[in-house]
C-alpha cells in the first residue's frame, strides 16, 4: 500500500521546494515581467521630470541674465533718465485730455459751418466721380501736343457737359443745405470742367464762411486755445535737456552692447568706464532740477489761467479732470527730480530687485530702442481675467447640463446629449479662433451698439478682439471637460440616496437640488477647476483672438474691464519665441513665463484632486 | 385578551391588498396577492430569495413605480381604505404616510439633524422650533438621542452602521408616517446592532404599522406578530405568528420551517 502512494504523489518536502527556473541574465520570468510593466509606467513620470528640468535649466538662467541687462540699464544711466521720463508720460494724457476739450468746444461753434460745407464738397466729389471717364479723356485731349483739333475738343466738352448734368441732375440736396442752395450747387456743378480751377461759386462761399467762423470760435475760446498750446510747450525745454541725456545714455549703452557683442575679449577697444560716461548725466542733476521746476511753475501757472468754462459740459468736465490730476503730477514731477542726487549708477542691482522687476513688473517691452523690460503681470492679469471670465460662463452652462442630463433626460435625450457635447472638444481651437475674429468679435461689437444695452459699462466696446471674446471661445472649449466631469460626479452619487429620498415623498427636484447635487458638489467643483486648467493653458484662441495688447487692463473701467484686449502667458510664448534668438535675456524670460504657467496648472489641478480626495471620502 | 374583544377595538386593517397581480414587464411577480396589516402590529414577510416580498413591500408606497415597465395588473391595495392608485391620490402624500427604511441604511451626506429633518422640510415645514421638536422626538423614538444629542450638527456618515440605520428609522418617522415598511433592516448589521433594532421595533409598535421583510425567521418570530410567507410569488400562509410557526397550515410553510425545502 505505501510503495504505490509514494511513488504516484510527490512527497511533501519536494513540493515545498522553490520549482527550478532558468534565470536570463540574472532576472527571473516573474520579475522580468513585473520589470517591463512598472517600466511603462515610470516612463511618462521620468519624461515629466525631464519638462521640468529643461524648463528650469532655461528659465533660471533668466534671473542673472535679467540682473545684467538692468544693471547696464542702470550704469549707462537710462535708469537716470526714466526717472524723470516716466513721470512725464502722464504730461501727455493731460494734454489729449485738454485737447479734447479744446475741440469738442470748437466744435459747437463750427460744426454748422464745417457741416454746410463738408456737405457741398461731397456732391462735388459724387459728380466729379460720375464723370470721371469724360473728365480723363477731355484731360488728355487738352494736354496733347500738338494739340488736338477744335471740333474734337468741342465734341468733348459737350460730352463732358452732358455728363456733369446728368450726375448733377441726379443728386439730392442733403438736410444741411437749403433747398435753394441745392439747386445753386446742382446748377453750378453741371459747370464743372477740368479747364475751369476754380471752385463752384457756392462752395467757395461755404468755404470761406467756415475759415471765418473757426477763426471766430478760436477768438472766441481764446483762453482756453492758448492754455493748451502753452500746456503743450510746457515741458519743451526739460525735453530738449532730456533728449540729449536719453541720447547720450543710449550712445554708452549701444557701446556695451556692442563690446559684449562682438565677443568675450573685447580686445580692439577698451572697455566702457562707466564712472566716466556717467558724468554728463549727473552733473547735469541741477539743470534738470531746475527745468523741472521751470516746467511745474509753467504747467501750474497754465492751469491757474486756464478758463473753467468751456462750449460743452462734456468739455468741462475734462477741464475739471484735468485740473484735479494736475497736482499729484506735479508733485511726482518734484519727488522725481528730488530723488536724483540719491541714485547712483555704480550701485549694485540685487537679484530681489530683478524677482520683483520680473514678478511685480508692470510692462513687458521688448525689441526697444531704448530698454528691455520683462514684467510678468499684464501677461498674468490677462491671462487668470480670460480664465475666470471663461470659467464664469462655461460653468453654469456645463453644470446645469449635466444635472439635465444625468437626472432629467430620456434615454434617448442622452444619447444625443452626451455625445455632442463631448464633440465640442474635437474642434480644433484654430478654427474657433476663425470664429471669434469673424463671427462673434463682429457679433458682440454689433450687440454692444444697440442702444437698450448702453447701461452695461464701456458700451459700445472699441475692440472687436478682447478678453470677453476670447473667453467666450474658451467657455466652449471648457464645457465638454466641466461637462463630462460634473457627470461623472452627478453619476457617482449613490442610488440609496435617491430611494432615501424617494420613500420620504420628495418630488424629482426636491431630490436633485437637495441630496443629488449637494452630494456630488466637490465633485462639481473639481470639475469647475480642471476646466479652469485647461482654459488657462490654451493657447492659439486666446493668440488670435484676446487682443494682444501688452497693457494691464484698466480696471478703473470697472466690469467694463472685460472688453479690453489683453495679452496671455501661453500667447506671448506662442507669438515670440519663434522671433527671439536662443539665449537671449528674451528667450529666458519667456522660459520663465512657461515655468509660472506650469505651476499655475499644477497648483489647479492639485486643488481639483484635493477636492476629488474629499469627495471620496465623504461617499465611503 | 379574548377575541371578542380585539375584534371590537381594532379599527379595519390599515393596509389591505386585494387579489393583488403583479408584471414586471411581461413577467409576473406576484398573483393574487390578499393580505391585511392590523394596526399597530408588526407584521413579517418571509419566504426564499426571490419569491416576491420586496416586491410586495414595494407596492405599499409604490415605490415599483420608478420601474418603468412594473404595474399592479389587477386587484387593488388600499391603504387607510383608499386605493393607492387610484388617479387622485398624491404620491408625495402617500409615502409621507408610509414611510420605508432600506436594506442598507442611507443617510444622506447631511448633518444628524438635516437627515432627520429633511422629511419633513421637503413637506414645507420651515418653523424652526416645529423642526426641532420632530427631530428630538424622533430620535428619542429610535433611542439615539442620548447618544447623538450633543453632536446633531456631525456629520451622519461618521456614524456606525446600526447607528446609521437607526437614523433612518429616525428619518423615517420624522412624519408621523401610519405604516413604516422594512426591508430586510439588519441584513447588513452585526448581531448587536440587529438586537437593537429589534427592540426599537417592538417599541415602534405601540405607535406605528410596521411591515418587514425579513429572510431570517427567528427575527420574524422574535419581532413580529403576524407572518406571511411568500413562494413563487403566491402568499401560501399568513396568520398571527405564535400560530404560524407551531401549527402551520399548508405543507409548503412546514417544509420551509423545517428547512427541507426542495
Amino acid at each position: 500500500m505505501k510503495a504505490p502512494a509514494s511513488t504516484s504523489r510527490p512527497s511533501l518536502g519536494s513540493l515545498l521546494l522553490k520549482k527550478q527556473q532558468r534565470p536570463f541574465l540574472g532576472i527571473d520570468k516573474q520579475r522580468a515581467i513585473r520589470l517591463f510593466f512598472a517600466s511603462n509606467s515610470s516612463v511618462a513620470i521620468i519624461v515629466l521630470v525631464l519638462i521640468m528640468l529643461f524648463l528650469l535649466r532655461e528659465g533660471m538662467d533668466f534671473l542673472p541674465t535679467y540682473r545684467h541687462e538692468l544693471e547696464t540699464y542702470r550704469r549707462a544711466g537710462l535708469e537716470f533718465c526714466d526717472i524723470i521720463n516716466r513721470p512725464l508720460a502722464e504730461h501727455q494724457a493731460l494734454c489729449s485730455k485738454l485737447r479734447r476739450a479744446a475741440s469738442a468746444s470748437l466744435n459747437t461753434l463750427t460744426h454748422t459751418a464745417r457741416t454746410r460745407r463738408d456737405a457741398a464738397y461731397e456732391l462735388m466729389r459724387e459728380v466729379e466721380e460720375e464723370t470721371r471717364l469724360q473728365r480723363a479723356i477731355l484731360s488728355d485731349a487738352l494736354a496733347q501736343i500738338p494739340a488736338a483739333s477744335p471740333e474734337k475738343l468741342t465734341r468733348l466738352r459737350q460730352e463732358m457737359r452732358a455728363a456733369t448734368t446728368l450726375a448733377a441732375a441726379r443728386l439730392q440736396t442733403p438736410a444741411a443745405l437749403t433747398p435753394e442752395e441745392g439747386r445753386r450747387l446742382q446748377r453750378e456743378l453741371t459747370l464743372l470742367n477740368p479747364e475751369v480751377p476754380e471752385l463752384p461759386p457756392l462752395l467757395a462761399a461755404l468755404s470761406a464762411d467756415y475759415i471765418r467762423v473757426d477763426r471766430e470760435a478760436h477768438a472766441t475760446f481764446k483762453p482756453l486755445v492758448d492754455a493748451v498750446e502753452a500746456f503743450e510747450a510746457a515741458p519743451d525745454a526739460l525735453h530738449t535737456l532730456l533728449d540729449a541725456m536719453k541720447k547720450h545714455a543710449r550712445e554708452t549703452k549701444a557701446h556695451v552692447t556692442e563690446l559684449h557683442g562682438s565677443g568675450k575679449e573685447p580686445s580692439h577697444s577698451k572697455p566702457v568706464d562707466f564712472d566716466l560716461s556717467i558724468v554728463p548725466l549727473t552733473s547735469g542733476i541741477t539743470e534738470l532740477t531746475a527745468k523741472v521746476e521751470e516746467y511745474t511753475l509753467l504747467a501750474q501757472k497754465t492751469a491757474d489761467t486756464m478758463p473753467a468754462a468751456a462750449g460743452t459740459p462734456q468739455a468741462v468736465a475734462l477741464l475739471a479732470e484735468m485740473r484735479a490730476r494736475l497736482p499729484d503730477h506735479l508733485a511726482a514731477m518734484r519727488q522725481a527730480a528730488a530723488s536724483l542726487p540719491a541714485w547712483s549708477h555704480s550701485k549694485p542691482v540685487s537679484y530681489l530687485e530683478v524677482a520683483i522687476a520680473f514678478f511685480l513688473g508692470d510692462a513687458w517691452i521688448t525689441n526697444s530702442s531704448w530698454q528691455d523690460f520683462f514684467g510678468f503681470v499684464p501677461l498674468l492679469t490677462g491671462s487668470v481675467l480670460i480664465a475666470l471670465i471663461a470659467v464664469l460662463i462655461a460653468t453654469p452652462f456645463s453644470v446645469i447640463a449635466a444635472i439635465y442630463t444625468n437626472q432629467f433626460a430620456s434615454e434617448r435625450e442622452q444619447e444625443f446629449i452626451k455625445p455632442v457635447i463631448e464633440f465640442i472638444q474635437a474642434i480644433p481651437s484654430v478654427v474657433l479662433g476663425f470664429i471669434g475674429i469673424s463671427l462673434l468679435g463682429d457679433a458682440i461689437k454689433g450687440v454692444s451698439e444697440w442702444g437698450w444695452l448702453q447701461w452695461i459699462p464701456s458700451f459700445p466696446i472699441q475692440e472687436r478682439l478682447n478678453m470677453f471674446n476670447a473667453a467666450c471661445l474658451l467657455a466652449l472649449m471648457a464645457v465638454p471637460t466641466m461637462y463630462s466631469l460634473a457627470e461623472d460626479a452627478l453619476n457617482n452619487v449613490p442610488r440609496s440616496y435617491l430611494d432615501a429620498s424617494d420613500a420620504l415623498g420628495a418630488t424629482k427636484l426636491q431630490t436633485v437640488f437637495r441630496v443629488i447635487v449637494p452630494a456630488a458638489k466637490s465633485g462639481i467643483a473639481a470639475a469647475v477647476l480642471l476646466g479652469m486648467g485647461r482654459v488657462i493653458g490654451e493657447t492659439m484662441v486666446v493668440l488670435l483672438v484676446a487682443g494682444n495688447r501688452i497693457a494691464i487692463p484698466d480696471f478703473s473701467a470697472g466690469p467694463g474691464v472685460v472688453f479690453q484686449p489683453a495679452h496671455t502667458l501661453t500667447g506671448i510664448i506662442a507669438q515670440e519665441l519663434g522671433e527671439v534668438s536662443r539665449g537671449s535675456a528674451h528667450w529666458q524670460a519667456l522660459f520663465m513665463v512657461g515655468i509660472v504657467l506650469f505651476l499655475i496648472s499644477l497648483l489647479v489641478n492639485w486643488c481639483a484632486r484635493a477636492f476629488v480626495r474629499r469627495f471620496e471620502l465623504a461617499k465611503s | 385578551m379574548s377575541a371578542d374583544s380585539t375584534a371590537k377595538t381594532t379599527p379595519p386593517p390599515v393596509v389591505q391588498v386585494r387579489d393583488m397581480d403583479f408584471c414586471y414587464g411581461a413577467s409576473p411577480a406576484l398573483f393574487g396577492i390578499n393580505l391585511k396589516v392590523k394596526y399597530r402590529r408588526v407584521t413579517a414577510l418571509i419566504g426564499p430569495s426571490g419569491c416576491g416580498k420586496s416586491t410586495l413591500l414595494r407596492c405599499i408606497n409604490r415605490m415599483n413605480d420608478r420601474v418603468p415597465s412594473a404595474r399592479v395588473t389587477k386587484g387593488e391595495v388600499l391603504v387607510k381604505g383608499k386605493n393607492i392608485h387610484d388617479a387622485d391620490v398624491d404620491l408625495t402624500q402617500l409615502r409621507k404616510q408610509v414611510g420605508m427604511v432600506f436594506q442598507k441604511s442611507n443617510p444622506f451626506p447631511k448633518s444628524i439633524y438635516e437627515n432627520v429633518a429633511y422629511g419633513l422640510r421637503i413637506h414645507g415645514e420651515k418653523n424652526k422650533s416645529v423642526l426641532d421638536e420632530a427631530v428630538e422626538r424622533s430620535l428619542r423614538q429610535s433611542a439615539l438621542w442620548d447618544e447623538l444629542k450633543d453632536r446633531l450638527n456631525a456629520n451622519a456618515l461618521a456614524l456606525s452602521g446600526g447607528q446609521q440605520q437607526r437614523l433612518c428609522i429616525a428619518r423615517a418617522i420624522a412624519t408621523l408616517p401610519d405604516v413604516l415598511l422594512m426591508d430586510e433592516p439588519c441584513s447588513a448589521l452585526d448581531p448587536i446592532a440587529t438586537l437593537k433594532i429589534e427592540e426599537l421595533m417592538h417599541r415602534l409598535a405601540q405607535e406605528y404599522t410596521i411591515v418587514i421583510v425579513t429572510h431570517n425567521m427567528q427575527q420574524a418570530v422574535r419581532v413580529s406578530d403576524y407572518t406571511a410567507f411568500l413562494h413563487l410569488g403566491k402568499l401560501v400562509e399568513f396568520a398571527p405568528t405564535a400560530e404560524f410557526f407551531t401549527n402551520p397550515l399548508e405543507k409548503l410553510t412546514e417544509s420551509y420551517l423545517r428547512g427541507t425545502f426542495s
